[in-house]
């Protein structure tokens, strides 16, 4: 096969795979902004009757929640709402999360959020929260331990939920990586030669690669790429970059 | 051959040992009192609510809440506004603490060290060479958080957390479950150390050590300081343990 043959298979199978990951993301990002849209459309509602938001008024996100889990298993495993610190009046911080468990069913996270007893009630500087709140928009973080809410390894794709322009909290779904691993793999290994996944920060999320496996960090992949020793395809809206090796002459 | 042999199947898939389970969920509820996760006074929800939430069986719960009572951590009080209460009073805190430690012994603190310190070394090794420095600014919070703290139980409390969140930093989910699961183990004990200023400034200090050695990307020095930080602490303890059982 000739250079130009090979390089011309290679970009297709990139195509390939980061119109899948970009597809494959912005479904879970949908569900996303159906939570977001129905949590900002609850709370205004009920700023309109005139008095503060509670946490059981959440319940109302309930069936949209359980349906989004039964309808994305396998793909996300916790979706829901996590409110501004302030916004409810009855406690002063609150996570309206739902999640799949192993067994298939799908159950209310409950977390100890008084800082009197719990070291971890402060989840204001985790990324799923503090992006969407300082920028405004949506994000993927990870992937990252999550310790607070599942234990597993994930990414969570998040939005800032805005009451009359003021900032209520964030709508956001967690995918497990060994999930976002079985969907993307498969585009992933017909690439020829190495190519893995890469959040902004150079952390692998998915690779075709023993030598490069998710966790691992690529440091400052812009410069890497910038010097010729890798090449960064853009997945579309994600904040994700497929990373190849450059094609080397014979 | 890459099957299990069928001795080693059948253990796999055994249940598990009730009177095991018994004492799990006894050793947790305990410790969550003991540590005042669970506040003197507070009532618990009910037997099959608790039961489900555990994942265990009402009786197994019952024969647990029967081991509490013998240790005079909870009380049951019959009838209406009846249930289950938890006797923890603050200022017996430190006694309970000291009992808990004695119900160690010196061999199985010994263990608990080797093993923990093989767990917190491997994730200082892992996080030295994955962290980047926004990974690290959780526990640097933790770091100054921890040198803050007056209180034993507090300063026990944000030891935990700095150890977790650099679980998290070494980017093992794994790690991170078997540090947290360590710590139900032997953090509550943890605190009784940490009232000593001297043994709070140590601690603070190889905080320092360990922080600087995982941001300058050294995963040996980082293991070496990870694994001398818990040596050291349940040093500290076993000598309490030790003192504790010439007394009495």
């Amino acid at each position: 096969m000739s250079e130009t043959r090979s390089q011309e298979v290679v970009d297709r199978a990139v195509t390939d795979a980061v119109a899948q990951v970009s597809d494959m993301l912005e479904t879970v990002f949908a569900a996303v902004e159906e939570i977001r849209g129905r949590s900002q459309e609850l709370v205004a509602r009920i700023g309109g009757r005139g008095r503060g938001p509670v946490s059981a008024d959440l319940a109302g996100l309930r069936p949209l929640l359980r349906a989004r889990l039964a309808r994305d298993r396998g793909l996300v495993s916790g979706a829901g709402f996590v409110a501004a610190p302030g916004l409810l009046t009855d406690v002063p911080a609150w996570l309206e999360w739902w999640q799949t468990h192993a067994d298939g069913s799908v159950r209310p996270m409950l977390l100890d959020l008084d800082p009197r007893t719990s070291a971890y009630s402060d989840y204001t500087h985790w990324d799923w929260y503090a992006l969407p709140r300082d920028t405004g928009e949506r994000s993927v973080s990870g992937p990252y331990v999550d310790y607070l809410c599942s234990d597993e390894y994930s990414l969570t794709l998040a939005a800032p939920v805005l009451v009359n322009g003021v900032f209520a909290g964030v709508a956001a779904a967690d995918v497990y990586l060994r999930h976002f691993e079985d969907a993307v793999g498969p585009a992933l290994r017909r690439i020829e030669g190495a190519a893995f996944l890469v959040n902004p920060r150079g952390r692998v999320a998915a690779s075709n690669s023993a030598t490069q496996l998710a966790g691992s960090l690529v440091r400052d992949p812009v410069a890497a790429a910038a010097r010729g020793e890798l090449r960064l395809h853009p997945c579309g809206a994600i904040p994700l970059s497929l990373v190849t090796r450059p094609v080397t002459g014979p | 051959m890459n099957r299990l042999s069928s001795a080693a199947r059948r253990a796999v898939f055994a249940p598990l040992d009730t009177e095991a389970r018994v004492e799990a969920v006894a050793r947790r509820l305990g410790d969550a009192i003991v540590l005042g996760l669970l506040v003197d006074g507070e009532q618990l929800p009910g037997e099959s609510d608790l039961a489900g939430q555990l994942g265990v069986a009402t009786v197994t719960l019952r024969e647990s809440l029967m081991a509490l009572r013998q240790q005079g951590l909870v009380a049951t009080r019959r009838g209406r506004g009846g249930g289950t209460f938890v006797r923890a009073p603050a200022d017996t805190l430190n006694e309970r603490l000291t009992q808990r430690l004695l119900a160690h012994t010196v061999e199985e603190l010994r263990d608990l060290a080797d093993h923990y310190a093989a767990v917190a070394g491997g994730i200082a090794r892992l996080a030295a060479e994955r962290a980047d420095s926004p990974d690290l600014d959780a526990p640097r919070r933790s770091l100054q958080d921890f040198a803050d703290a007056q209180d034993p139980t507090a300063r026990a409390r944000i030891d935990g957390r700095l150890h977790v969140e650099l679980a998290a930093a070494a980017q093992s989910a794994r790690l991170t479950r078997e540090e947290i699961r360590l710590q139900t183990e032997i953090g509550p004990l943890l605190s009784l150390p940490f009232a000593d200023d001297e043994a709070h400034g140590t601690a603070d200090r190889q905080h320092r050590q360990l922080l600087d050695a995982i941001g300058a990307a050294d995963p040996a020095r980082a293991r070496g300081v990870a694994e001398e930080h818990i040596h050291g602490g349940v040093r500290r303890l076993i000598e309490l343990r030790l003192k504790g059982a010439r007394a009495s």
